[in-house]
């Protein structure tokens, strides 16, 4: 023990004697551990905000879409998809929606010109749809039970298009659809699964049929919350359930499965930032056994001279080593500070919670541990197989 | 072998030789020599350039194996010892004293001295307690932390010298130990060598100058890898 107190003290006294070679030896770990920590730890934050936006969200979203594999204009869902859909006993809410085309929506009659080139969506839907969506409204109010079934020309508009309307909150407005006066009764908030509507206009499926549509209004899309856990199956039930071997056909998509996949390609990013993090490490550690192998050389007097004084060659190599393997530590260290400060003030910037997995600090070190290690095993053994005879110059 | 029972026997060299190279390129630097170091011998081995001296304090301070021959430290036989055993015998019995100094640049005098105590399972504070009382005893007890470009050259020489004596060596092997220095300091380091002579320690001074060889008490002479003369110059 007393031993290794002493191949400790050798080791960081060699460091210390020569502080400018030794801060440039903690360079490269440093710079590689910082890199890998900084790339882990911001993706992982990134990542950490979506799932806080997933959880927020709940995982158990399905969107139904219509599709057409002939290439069909519009596909539909049957009218009766939502019923159909709440046969499938895992499912728990369902909203439709059908999107309406050709439709200019401008905040006044005589902006019309203005608006006619921008595509503002005109949805119509039913009385469920912020509640399956978990969204709540900025001011006012849904669509209600009473403007469904009597047709009142009431709409909600998205807090975009009402910013860009310049609505105030809970002002009394109408909007112009294709000419046609609507009442604007409430604004919903944004829709992290559905960026689009936050530009959208909502109104009731009776008032979409008699002011817009020929005849009924058949949904293109489904909205629906199943229980908790059973996404898949409900996904797979509702295809089945709203198909029921009609020509219409549906598509699933579990919307939290979406948003995971976009983190994916974050992690091609991370990918590259960690190789290249591991590039600086291995460089890193090339200067380090580059440095050290030419100071064995240097420094051969000293090693000439310890072990004519008694100190065996194994001692030398582990003092060498030892030095190697101190760097390693301290530049980890450092590299993980480092790392942890650009997680923080990455996070901080963007928004995000700091998220750094407990792993990663530890894993940050013992890498640039390893590295240092093998670096140094090339100069430790060299100065080990010095023969003192040599090094001393004996006149 | 009798010597081997003798205690005042500290070193003996039985028929060594050592040659560098082999077949034609082979150098004989040292053939067929034999010599006793005892307890109290305070002994110069003096040569001209290539006599084989060099050669002879590489084996003498178990630097160096002997291709020919045997060589004994304390009865135990080195020459059949592997490195790192021969390595603690030399750290154990023998002290060294270099022309050039040889101390470690970025360490003070203490911790120079301090460096021939390391991996004895010494406790700090006694190792360096003894380093100091070694310093003291070539009078630099004051220059403890002072490092080796701050010691003028006669300094550094005596800290070289408590560094040699701090393990309290058998035998103490100082190679041209005068030759980096003034002739002030020259003699300030020859007398604190000559007051080392103890009954249980030998002291061995390898030298080409004559008149240090000669302010031995013993003197050995080579010339061309060999022994020319032995003898007592002063009991």
């Amino acid at each position: 023990m007393s031993t290794f107190k002493d191949l400790l003290r050798v080791a960081f006294n060699g460091l210390f004697a020569r502080k400018v070679r030794t801060l440039l030896l903690l360079l490269g770990p440093m710079i590689g551990v910082a890199a890998i920590i900084a790339s882990v730890g911001l993706t992982d934050s990134a990542k950490g905000d979506l799932k806080a936006k997933v959880n927020k969200l709940g995982t158990n979203l399905i969107e139904a879409a219509a599709s057409s594999s002939f290439g069909g204009q519009n596909p539909t869902l049957p009218t009766d998809a939502v019923e159909r859909a709440l046969t499938v006993t895992t499912v728990e809410k369902v909203s439709a929606v059908v999107e309406l085309t050709n439709i200019v929506v401008s905040p006044y009659e005589e902006a019309s010109d203005v608006f006619e080139t921008v595509p503002i969506p005109v949805l119509g839907t039913d009385i469920y749809l912020p509640e399956v969506l978990e969204v709540a409204l900025v001011s006012g109010r849904w669509i209600s039970d009473f403007d469904a079934q009597k047709g009142a020309r009431s709409a909600v508009i998205g807090v975009g298009l009402a910013q860009e309307f310049k609505f105030l909150p809970g002002e009394i407005r109408t909007i112009e659809l294709r000419g046609i006066p609507y009442a604007v009764v409430g604004i919903l908030d944004s829709v992290e699964l559905e960026p689009g509507f936050d530009n959208a206009v909502f109104i009731s499926f009776h008032s979409a049929e008699i002011d817009f549509l020929d005849d009924d209004a058949e949904p293109n899309k489904m909205y629906v919350r199943c229980v908790e856990g059973t996404e898949k199956e409900s996904a797979d039930a509702l295809r089945l359930a709203v198909n029921l071997g009609g020509p219409q056909e549906i598509t699933t998509e579990i919307k939290s499965e979406a948003l995971e996949l976009a983190a994916q390609s974050d992690r091609q990013l991370q990918l590259i930032v960690i190789s290249m993090g591991l590039l600086a490490i291995i460089v890193g550690g090339l200067g380090i056994a580059n440095v050290m192998s030419i100071s064995v050389i240097q420094r051969s007097a000293e090693i000439g001279i310890r072990r004519a004084l008694g100190h065996t060659r194994q001692i030398i190599a582990i003092q060498f080593l030892l030095e190697a393997i101190a760097v390693g530590v301290i530049g980890g260290i450092m590299g993980v500070l480092l790392g942890m400060l650009a997680i923080f003030i990455g996070a901080s910037l963007a928004g995000w919670v700091f998220v750094m997995a407990s792993w990663l600090a530890p894993a940050g070190i013992i890498l640039a541990i390893t590295i240092s290690v093998l670096a140094g095993l090339y100069p430790a053994n060299r100065a080990a197989k010095l023969e003192p005879l040599e090094t001393l110059r004996l006149g | 072998m009798s010597t081997v029972t003798d205690p005042s026997v500290l070193m003996e060299l039985s028929h060594v030789s050592r040659v560098y190279g082999t077949g034609e390129a082979a150098v004989w630097a040292l053939r067929d020599v034999s010599m006793v170091i005892r307890a109290g011998d305070f002994l110069s081995i003096v040569g001209p350039s290539g006599s084989g001296k060099s050669t002879m304090l590489g084996l003498l301070g178990c630097l160096d194996v002997p291709t020919e021959g045997t060589i004994t430290v304390g009865g135990e036989e080195v020459t059949r010892l592997a490195d790192a055993a021969r390595t603690r015998v030399r750290g154990q019995s023998i002290g060294f004293v270099f022309q050039q100094f040889h101390l470690i640049p970025h360490l003070d005098a203490l911790g120079n001295v301090e460096t021939a105590l390391l991996y004895r399972s010494l406790k700090p504070a006694e190792r360096k307690e003894r380093a100091m009382a070694s310093l003291e005893r070539v009078g630099l007890g004051k220059r403890a932390d002072h490092r080796p470009v701050q010691l003028s050259g006669g300094e550094q020489q005596r800290v070289a010298l408590a560094r040699a004596l701090v393990t309290e060596p058998k035998i103490l092997l100082a190679d041209e130990p005068t030759g980096a220095l003034d002739s002030k300091n020259a003699a300030n380091v020859m007398e604190i060598l000559s007051s080392l002579q103890a009954t249980s320690r030998a002291v061995v001074i390898v030298t080409h100058d004559a008149s240090i060889a000669n302010s031995a008490a013993r003197k050995i002479s080579m010339l061309d890898g060999g022994i020319v003369t032995d003898e007592i110059l002063r009991r």
